[in-house]
């Protein structure tokens, strides 16, 4: 005996051929529905144009049907068999089931789509994210190439001044020239600064791993600041653990940087007190050193709100920073890039008029320590001197030339200027040279087609050593020179000190 | 009155519930219901002064290789392969699909209807013209009501032929 509540999920019907229905066999599924002699069709659209098609005596399953009684759905599935004379369809009311199959089904598709929109607009983000970074790069590109055409000049009238300086001039002339001389650095900062960021900006900064030993690197700091600190009322203090590894791999270059900014940020906005710089270890693991660097003041300090926007471009907290101090508020903004460029971090911690904390944490390599000690005591300096040496300067540039000149006449060398490459390869294919220095941009000849030119002048200068002296000093364009066959770059704008450092080194 | 049976399958949510709503009941919604199993829908049609009753059966689109039961195909007159211009992945394989369905139903031709029109520019709709190797048939736009009857219309004369 079939139960009452298993005879209410199915019903099975005996039609003619033509699905009019003879009787009802057993069930009682929407039983008032299926009426003998009536179409089955009325109800079943499925069936019709269907039974005609039907095997003789061979079942068929329709699965996952809809049936529609009374505006109600009922998900069904159907077996028909068809026999020489009448037709059984056995229905079952599958509705419950196909209600949370369907519902899984919806969900599936739903997440389908939801997937593709988030593609579609992580594609759209894409889009934009190139767009924004082409724009960002176009931006970059202009600022170096400015900063790169502002620095020629301004590395002349420096140049000039330290020349001036050196004269004996009078009390007032000595006056103004300090504080054009203090302009001109500060609008090299803000040059440098820009160019700094537009490198980094870029992704062109690259970072050098070179044995340093960070006890001398805070000294030279140190006495940097000896010399340059003039305010009595604010103390400097310098502190290095004991404990610090003595070398690490690094840039000490930007090392140097991050720190002297940090340090000038520092005493610019702390008029009584102290400037407190202090290197500490705080760990080292296998071949790994971390190492943290606090500069502290006790300066006018800074609200929640300033010390969050502290490391933006162009972020200078009164309005009148830019003018009283130098730069143009770009140095927090590189320090804090080229501390995430060496894998580090940076915060501030501030209170207003009470002082400012910088914590930087840098990892560094630190390699067999015996190793490095060899690779340092290489690096001693060559105690030569420019006196005698014959140098042969090419540059269109006339204040170029006449700087270099005067250099290179107080260091007592003899030189021949010359104002373009084709001169200039005249002379080197006549007379032999202890040193040679071309300026890349020259008309005629520059200086990068010159040196391709070997055997014009290999007979009388197939060994001197020809050095770049160019402005193009990114890692790129220096690597470019180097790959031509120069021995060395004197990036623009240079010190005395740096030009006659490059050129001993080259001796 | 003769009585032709016809279906329309696909990928899912490409929009063939829609078509037919539209053709039926000239209704629209722009939600989505995923359809579980078969609706049937009758249409009374009059074409070359005979009077077609329209049995559309509205298959639930299928999903990657997901096969349609051969069951379903039983009685079928034609068949409607519908796909969403708007979606590259309901067309890009679709002489296979094609192929597939015609192995399954034994139907010879199968109609096939690019939907979702409303959803591209007439430009980006004639490179899919490009790219798809078979002749479209229509292109359609349940949406806006745009060559639906056309493309019912084309479904019922090839299921007379």
């Amino acid at each position: 005996m079939i139960s009452l509540k298993i005879q209410q999920t199915f019903i099975e019907i005996k039609t003619d051929f033509n699905g009019n229905i003879i009787s009802i066999v057993d069930g009682y599924f929407l039983k008032n529905e299926f009426i003998e002699s009536k179409s089955i069709f009325k109800i079943c659209t499925f069936l019709e144009n269907v039974l005609d098609f039907l095997p003789i005596n061979e079942s068929l399953n329709i699965d996952s049907l809809i049936i529609n009684d009374d505006n109600q759905d009922f998900n069904i599935d159907v077996e028909i068999l068809k026999t020489e004379f009448e037709i059984f369809i056995l229905i079952q009311n599958r509705t419950t089931l196909y209600k949370y199959i369907g519902k899984l089904n919806q969900n599936r598709n739903d997440l389908f789509f939801l997937k593709r929109e988030i593609d579609e607009k992580n594609l759209e983000l894409e889009i934009l994210r190139k767009i924004a970074e082409k724009a960002n790069e176009e931006k970059s590109r202009f600022l170096a190439m400015m900063s790169h055409e502002i620095r020629n000049p301004l590395h002349v009238i420096l140049s000039y001044i330290d020349l001036i300086e050196q004269e004996n001039t009078s009390p007032i002339v000595k006056e103004s020239l300090k504080y054009m001389s203090i302009s001109g650095k500060n609008l090299q900062v803000i040059v440098d600064d820009i160019l700094d960021l537009s490198r980094i900006e870029a992704g062109k900064l690259q970072l050098a791993k070179l044995p340093m030993n960070l006890g001398v690197l805070i000294n030279q700091i140190q006495s940097i600041f000896d010399k340059t600190h003039k305010n009595p009322d604010v103390e400097l203090q310098f502190y290095v653990a004991e404990n610090i590894p003595k070398i690490v791999l690094t840039d000490d270059v930007r090392l140097y940087q991050i720190l002297i900014n940090l340090i000038n940020n520092s005493i610019k906005f702390t008029e009584k007190g102290f400037v407190k710089i202090a290197v500490k270890l705080i760990s080292v693991e296998n071949n790994f050193t971390t190492i943290g660097f606090e500069i502290s003041d006790s300066g006018r300090g800074m609200t929640e709100e300033q010390a969050l926007t502290i490391f933006e471009e162009y972020q200078q907290n009164q309005l009148d920073d830019n003018r009283i101090h130098k730069g143009a508020g770009l140095g927090l903004t590189i320090v804090n890039r080229l501390v995430r460029a060496m894998n580090g971090s940076i915060s501030v911690n501030s209170k207003l008029q009470e002082g400012t904390t910088f914590s930087i944490k840098i990892p560094f390599n630190i390699e067999n320590q015996s190793d490095i000690f060899e690779k340092v005591a290489l690096k001693i300096k060559n105690e030569k001197s420019l006196k005698g040496t014959k140098v042969l300067v090419a540059d269109d540039n006339y204040l170029n030339l006449t700087i270099v000149s005067h250099i290179l006449k107080q260091e007592e060398a003899e030189f021949v200027m010359v104002k373009d490459g084709i001169e200039a390869l005249i002379e080197i294919s006549k007379n032999t040279f202890d040193l040679i220095l071309l300026d890349i941009n020259m008309p005629n000849l520059s200086g990068d087609d010159l040196i391709l030119q070997k055997s014009n002048y290999e007979k009388m200068n197939g060994k001197t050593p020809i050095l770049a002296i160019t402005a193009n000093n990114s890692v790129e364009n220096i690597a470019t020179y180097l790959d031509l066959g120069f021995k060395d770059v004197i990036p623009k704008p240079f010190t005395k000190s740096q030009l006659i450092e490059i050129l001993l080194k080259n001796l | 009155m003769i009585a032709k049976k016809v279906l329309l399958v696909g990928s899912f949510g490409v929009g063939k519930t829609s078509l037919i709503r539209r053709f039926v009941l000239n209704e629209f919604s722009e939600d989505y219901i995923s359809t579980i199993g078969v609706r049937v829908s009758a249409k009374i049609m009059k074409i070359q002064e005979e009077e077609v009753k329209l049995l559309i059966w509205d298959i639930a689109g299928t999903y990657g290789e997901e096969k349609i039961p051969k069951s379903y195909f039983l009685g079928a007159s034609a068949a409607m392969f519908v796909f969403d211009v708007s979606r590259e992945e309901t067309y890009l394989d679709i002489k296979n699909q094609l192929d597939a369905v015609k192995s399954i139903s034994g139907l010879k031709n199968i109609m096939l209807v690019g939907n979702k029109k409303d959803l591209i520019s007439d430009e980006k709709l004639a490179e899919i013209m490009k790219i798809i190797p078979i002749s479209i048939d229509l292109m359609t736009s349940a949406k806006e009501d745009e060559n639906v009857e056309d493309a019912f219309i084309k479904l019922t004369l090839q299921s007379l032929k």
